[in-house]
């Protein structure tokens, strides 16, 4: 069997280890170590690149940032930030009709704003917001649906482990992505909240409403928020601006968090103990995973299926538009079933040489930029769609009372804004681009 | 495996390294010499190319890579792996260059008298090169030794990282991709580099100053370009002499030769982009001399440690480049 | 008794990695701001305001942290490994379980304890290797780049807290395996430690 059939065959083999449970850092471990052997005939190769490239991927300089955001997350966690986001969105937005919801996924848009990561801020917004969204009467559905989307709102609004991670495999400006995917991130609290307000009017059983704050009340909720801003100002603006590299701007994040976090006399040592271990759970189903990824894309480098494919696909003549539909409608079927760090460590590799190969009509790092986000964003959206959706199911855990069914037709709304938001930013990407000065 | 050994064997090597395919190494010296292996063997050899660590690892992996056999054959920089190749660094002292070409060749000569048995004895080499003149690219002018105190600069290997902090100057290590973002944003102010690399990073367009120091370079790098030796000796003889008849003491200064042409394009565009090129006269030159002998003496004593004659090394490679 | 014993293992290679982790980052940040407190000596600005102030500033000899670099991707090697155990303990590796809820319950556990038995494998794998890696790094005398210590240095931290995986990694593939056989739980799953 020749190199490039090993790398075609790899793909299935792959997929059916997956799903037959492999964790999935192992099963991409197993089928790189497979195809070297076969290829060469011997373990050798895996052999010699394991006594490096395991230390060399866990020292990476620029991968240091992910434990580092995760910390950042995890202290913003214990530091009451989140609740001082809701009550002060809620000030301003809980008498609305769904407007509970709707202050919901603003706090989510401001947590977004210190966390790297979705999981953690859906599991955070949803121990502040969804008791006090059951308590005015939403319903269970709805409430989980509308965390679980707000929770995306942790990745969709920079800082995000998924930009970074796609950033290193794209060999692009970590900075410049963030930057990019600001505006799409605002979008899709907006989506959100047009998705709730058209919600609540189908289904009015769906959701209570509440006296109005008054605006005294509400400018004091306000002033609570200062250290989300501060957070958020100083590590993107920091790393924007230059004072410092994306791994120290997560270093001074983790550092001006956790010193909030004990103001706040929130953050015991019980608590700094737990985010260590929850740090520490996150980080190395992460590097693991990378890790796995490593050694399968090394040997499907060495298969050549990348040049091959994308050779071909330049080769038909299709339209850009239409290669670059196919591969978002792959990432949202994909996405229905794996998880979103998961699916970019292993098919970045094999698609962006594709789209680069494409005239788009834009330089080559701007159409980067472009389909960086709106991959981020359908990968995203995966982390919402039923069956496998791990927004869904951290939040279902922490309500065991909503049946799965209910949260999972309540959240095709919120997939629906998400897909209307993917279709105006692929036919205008100058809505991603604009403050990047193109 | 029965094929007798009056039938043609293909063979297929892989060779790996760190930069993009369109760089002008790749471009300009290892594409032409794989052509030419790749032509001349009737393509019996096939030379797979793989830019980019494509197949997995740091820079600083290459030579384990190589070695192991887990791929045939890398380019890489010695001092990617500091300690190592500690004969190799003679050429990376200070004020040792004139020109890449010759350079190269003493580079490879020297190789053959001092390394071969110890530095580069677990792999076969096929090209030993250094780049053309070192320049420092800064923000603000350097013109004097004083205008280097307390710059913060991207130094390229680990002789010049002494020298620029024995110079006054504030080294920062960082990766080569970085130096970009770094300089746009005042995480470093300067960047030692060679011509032909300012061109891929860009490095023209973020910063206005550039001090050369024409006909004795402040620094240069060493490279390795080899061959797992295992892959080697299995070779059937007609094959290992298209491999020797392209390697060696005239590839490798082909390379360096190569390599300081590279450094026009760059150097023009700064020009035309109205860039300030500071050149230093042969009396200034002989004051940054003066102050680089301390980093020198460290560099024999440092060799002294290890059991190395740095002295008659460097004495050596002066000769060889004289002639 | 032992899995009590494995548990608090891997949290204490949790926590000590979680330090380290916060050393570095305390590391970064003291870097950062040397180097801010040195460019703003430097700069036109200060030096406008007051050139004494600037000197002195200086003076101090306040600047970044000399191979912050170079700490920080020794240290964080070691973070990572030092945080392997816990997540396999504790079964926190990525996996997809969406179509093995159709499966029976035999084949569920018996995929679950093959899986395990696996993984460990190759964690002694790597770490074998890592020390076979070690081992290169101390013949071939290679040094970091700045600091210039011996890169075997950090390969050994690292290769220390990939031992205690191994150590965890050969306790869960062998309690899978037992509960595979005889049907009991041993494995305390880390129950009533869900956050
Ligand atoms: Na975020
Ligand atoms: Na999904």
């Amino acid at each position: 069997m020749s190199l490039l059939e090993l790398g075609y065959l790899s793909f299935p083999v792959l997929l059916v280890l997956i799903f037959l449970r492999a964790p999935i850092g192992l099963a991409m471990m197993i089928c790189g170590l497979g195809g070297l052997w076969l290829a060469t005939g011997t373990p050798n190769i895996f052999m010699s690149k394991l006594k490096s490239e395991t230390y060399s991927t866990f020292s990476s300089y620029s991968l240091t940032i992910i434990p580092m955001f995760l910390l950042m997350g995890q202290f913003a966690t214990h530091s009451g930030m989140s609740s001082s986001l809701f009550k002060a969105a809620e000030s301003w937005l809980g008498h609305r009709k769904g407007g509970v919801a709707m202050a919901a996924v603003g706090a989510c848009a401001g947590f977004g704003a210190i966390c790297g990561s979705s999981l953690a801020t859906a599991a955070t917004m949803s121990r502040v917001a969804l008791p006090e969204l059951r308590r005015y009467g939403y319903s269970g559905g709805f409430s989980t649906a509308t965390l679980a989307a707000g929770g995306t709102l942790g990745i969709l609004i920079p800082p995000s482990v998924i930009l970074v991670i796609y950033a290193i495999l794209t060999e692009q400006n970590i900075a410049k992505l963030f930057l990019a995917a600001f505006v799409p991130g605002l979008l899709a609290a907006i989506g959100y909240m047009i998705t709730i307000s058209i919600y609540v009017r189908l289904y009015p059983a769906a959701a209570g409403t509440r006296e109005p704050v008054p605006y005294a009340e509400r400018m004091r909720a306000m002033l609570e928020v200062w250290p989300v801003l501060l957070v958020f100002g100083l590590v993107v603006g920091g790393i924007y601006l230059g004072w410092f590299t994306p791994t120290e701007g997560a270093a001074v994040g983790a550092a001006g968090t956790g010193v909030l976090a004990l103001l706040s006399g929130n953050l015991t040592w019980k608590m700094f103990i737990d985010s260590m271990i929850q740090t520490a759970m996150s980080t190395a189903m992460i590097f693991f995973i990378i890790l796995g990824a490593g050694f399968y894309n090394g040997f499907l480098a060495l298969s050549q299926l990348p040049q091959e494919l994308s050779g071909w696909v330049v080769g038909q003549g299709f339209s850009p538009w239409m290669v670059l539909t196919l591969v978002l409608l792959f990432y949202l079927a994909f996405g229905c079933l794996m998880d979103s760090l998961s699916m970019i460590l292993l098919t970045i590799p094999i698609f962006f040489p594709v789209i680069s190969a494409l005239d788009f009509g834009m330089s080559p790092e701007h159409v980067a930029i472009w389909f960086g986000i709106i991959v981020l964003i359908v990968v995203e959206v995966g982390l919402i769609t039923p069956p496998v959706g791990m927004n869904l199911f951290i939040i279902n855990a922490m309500d065991r009372s909503t049946p799965m069914k209910e949260t999972y037709k309540a959240v095709l709304w919120f997939v629906t804004s998400d897909i209307v938001r993917v279709i105006i930013l692929v036919l205008f990407p100058s809505i991603t681009l604009f403050l990047l000065g193109g | 495996g029965t094929a007798s050994s009056t039938v043609a064997q293909e063979v297929t090597l892989r060779l790996h390294q760190f930069l993009p395919a369109q760089a002008n190494v790749p471009k300009n010296v290892l594409d032409p010499w794989a052509d030419k292996i790749e032509a001349e063997s009737d393509g019996r050899i096939k030379i797979e190319r793989y830019p980019a660590m494509q197949l997995g690892g740091k820079p600083p992996e290459l030579i384990n890579q190589v070695i192991d056999g887990a791929v045939d054959i890398v380019w890489t920089v010695a001092g990617y792996t500091p300690g190592r190749f500690p004969r190799a660094e003679v050429f990376e002292l200070p004020f040792t260059m004139t020109d890449a070409e010759s350079m190269s060749r003493a580079y490879w000569k020297l190789a053959e008298e001092t390394m071969m048995d110890e530095d580069f004895k677990l792999f076969k080499p096929l090209g030993l090169w250094v780049h053309g003149p070192g320049v420092i690219h800064s923000s603000k002018p350097i013109t004097t030794l004083d205008d280097l105190n307390g710059v913060k600069l991207r130094a390229p290997t680990r002789v010049t990282n002494k020298l620029f902090s024995n110079l006054g100057a504030t080294p920062v290590g960082m990766p080569v991709p970085a130096i970009p973002e770094a300089l746009s944003k005042g995480v470093i102010d300067a960047s030692v580099i060679p011509w032909e690399v300012v061109g891929a990073l860009k490095v023209n367009e973020l910063v206005g100053n550039h001090t050369e120091f024409p006909g004795d370079a402040l620094y240069t790098t060493s490279f390795i370009f080899a061959m797992n030796k295992d892959k080697y000796d299995a070779l059937p003889d007609d094959l290992k002499a298209i491999i020797d008849a392209n390697s060696g003491e005239d590839f490798s200064a082909f390379a360096g030769k190569q390599m300081q042409t590279d450094d026009a394009g760059p150097r023009a565009a700064a020009v035309e982009r109205g860039n300030n090129i500071i050149t230093q006269t042969p009396e200034q030159i002989a004051e940054w001399r003066t102050a680089a002998q301390g980093t020198i003496d460290e560099w024999i004593a440092e060799m002294d440690a290890k059991g190395i004659d740095g002295k008659a090394l460097k004495d050596r490679a002066a000769e060889l480049m004289a002639n | 008794m032992l899995s009590h014993l494995v548990e608090r293992l891997a949290r204490f290679m949790a926590i000590l990695g979680g330090l380290v982790l916060t050393g570095l980052i305390a590391l970064t940040c003291v870097s950062v701001l040397g180097r801010g407190l040195n460019t703003l000596g430097h700069s036109g600005f200060l030096t406008s305001l007051s050139e004494s102030g600037a000197k002195a500033l200086i003076a101090t000899g306040v600047g970044p942290v000399q191979g912050d670099f170079e700490l920080l991707e020794a240290g964080i090697s070691f973070t990572i490994f030092a945080f392997l155990p816990i997540c396999q303990l504790r079964r926190g590796h990525a996996t997809v379980d969406v179509f093995s809820t159709g499966f029976p319950h035999w084949l569920n556990r018996f995929l679950e304890t093959f899986w395990e038995v696996l993984l460990s494998a190759l964690i002694l794998l790597i770490t074998w290797r890592l020390f076979v890696g070690m081992h290169d790094k101390m013949r071939y005398e290679e040094t970091t780049f700045i600091l210039q210590f011996p890169v075997w240095w950090a390969f050994a931290f690292s290769f220390g807290a990939a031992l205690v995986a191994s150590v965890v990694a050969v306790y869960c593939a062998v309690a899978r395996t037992i509960e595979l056989v005889t049907g009991r739980r041993l494995k305390s799953d880390a129950e009533g430690e869900v956050h």
